[in-house]
């Protein structure tokens, strides 16, 4: 029976990704028709057939939901995408400017203990994932139903830069050790997009208690 | 002229796959009717994309069955057509009957 349980059970992260771009209040419904649908497959047709019908579908799932958020509000979803941006500029650049007070304040104590100004130095480099976590959930919480496809177009705009700076600092000075820089610069993207997935999360849960009840 | 509400392509589809399935359409049972009868695959996400149009219209409304097991524990959604959709695909109907009305489409396609 368990076993009977285990082969019938959907590809996970197709399940999730479909969670985390339909609609909060249709995606228990979406993902019960995909879930039974592959049920009857699985046992007709064998379960690898079943797996392939249930990525295919997840995925024309995703592009239309994807599409559908650009489509029906564009305007809107261009104006959380660019007050995004802007927001984590500003967010960026608050630890650098805390720093220097501090710095300014305290200089005769940085100058005894460098090592420690060094560890707070590497710091900021945490300082801004976190900061480009909160600017993934702050535009997640104002882009209602569209959380993913604004945080996913704002990681990619600002992967694109990175892509297009790093590879300019190449060509210009020549040094290839410039593309280890790429590694960090995905991170903040990467962050934006958990911020969504966080904000996604919780509203589904929190529409999946209220229709439960 | 008055501006009248006329059902897009998809929509019109969905709604007679709604009227055909009674009070048996749900997510499931829309898809298959449609790619049954028009031999074209749909995806679940175009079906529930349109639903949610239809019923944003007042075209269309929906009711949250009971979770089942072989659904994961998840609810059904089961959609019917309001008088406000019967008017809307009458009226579409009408439009596309009045147009093809005197063309030979069977046998220029055959």
């Amino acid at each position: 029976m368990t076993f009977q349980l285990h082969s019938h059970r959907p590809p996970r992260l197709a399940e999730l990704a479909v969670n985390l771009f339909a609609p909060a209040e249709q995606a228990e419904s979406i993902l019960g028709d995909l879930h039974e649908e592959f049920s009857q497959l699985g046992s007709k047709s064998g379960r690898e057939i079943g797996r392939r019908w249930y990525w295919r579908q997840s995925l024309l799932t995703i592009v239309q939901f994807a599409g559908r958020g650009f489509r029906s509000e564009p305007w809107s979803t261009a104006a959380v995408v660019i007050g995004g941006f802007l927001l984590l500029r500003t967010v960026h650049r608050l630890p650098g400017l805390v720093l220097d007070v501090v710095t300014d304040r305290y200089l005769t104590y940085w100058s005894n203990h460098f090592h420690a100004y060094l560890w707070v130095l590497k710091g900021l480099r945490i300082e801004y994932l976190m900061g480009s976590l909160f600017t993934g959930c702050v535009i997640a919480l104002v882009a209602k139903r569209r959380e993913m496809v604004a945080t996913m177009t704002l990681a990619l705009i600002l992967s694109a830069m990175a892509v297009v700076g790093t590879v300019s600092g190449v060509v210009i000075t020549g040094d290839s050790s410039y593309l280890w820089t790429l590694l960090w610069s995905f991170g903040d993207p990467f962050a934006i997009v958990v911020g969504g997935v966080i904000v996604r999360m919780h509203r589904s849960s929190a529409k999946t208690r209220l229709s439960a009840a | 002229m008055p501006r009248r509400d006329y059902l897009g392509e998809f929509e019109h589809i969905v709604v007679l796959a709604l009227l055909r399935l009674e009070d048996r359409a749900y997510g499931v049972t829309v898809r298959q009717e449609i790619e049954f009868r028009t031999k074209r695959e749909v995806s679940i996400g175009a079906v529930y994309a349109t639903l949610d149009r239809l019923e944003s219209k007042g075209y269309v409304k929906s009711r949250r069955g009971d979770p089942t097991p072989e659904r994961g524990g998840r609810a059904k959604r089961f959609f019917r057509v309001t008088a406000k959709g019967m008017t809307a695909v009458n009226r579409t109907q009408r439009a596309l009957q009045k147009m093809a009305h005197g063309l030979d489409l069977i046998g220029s396609f055959s």
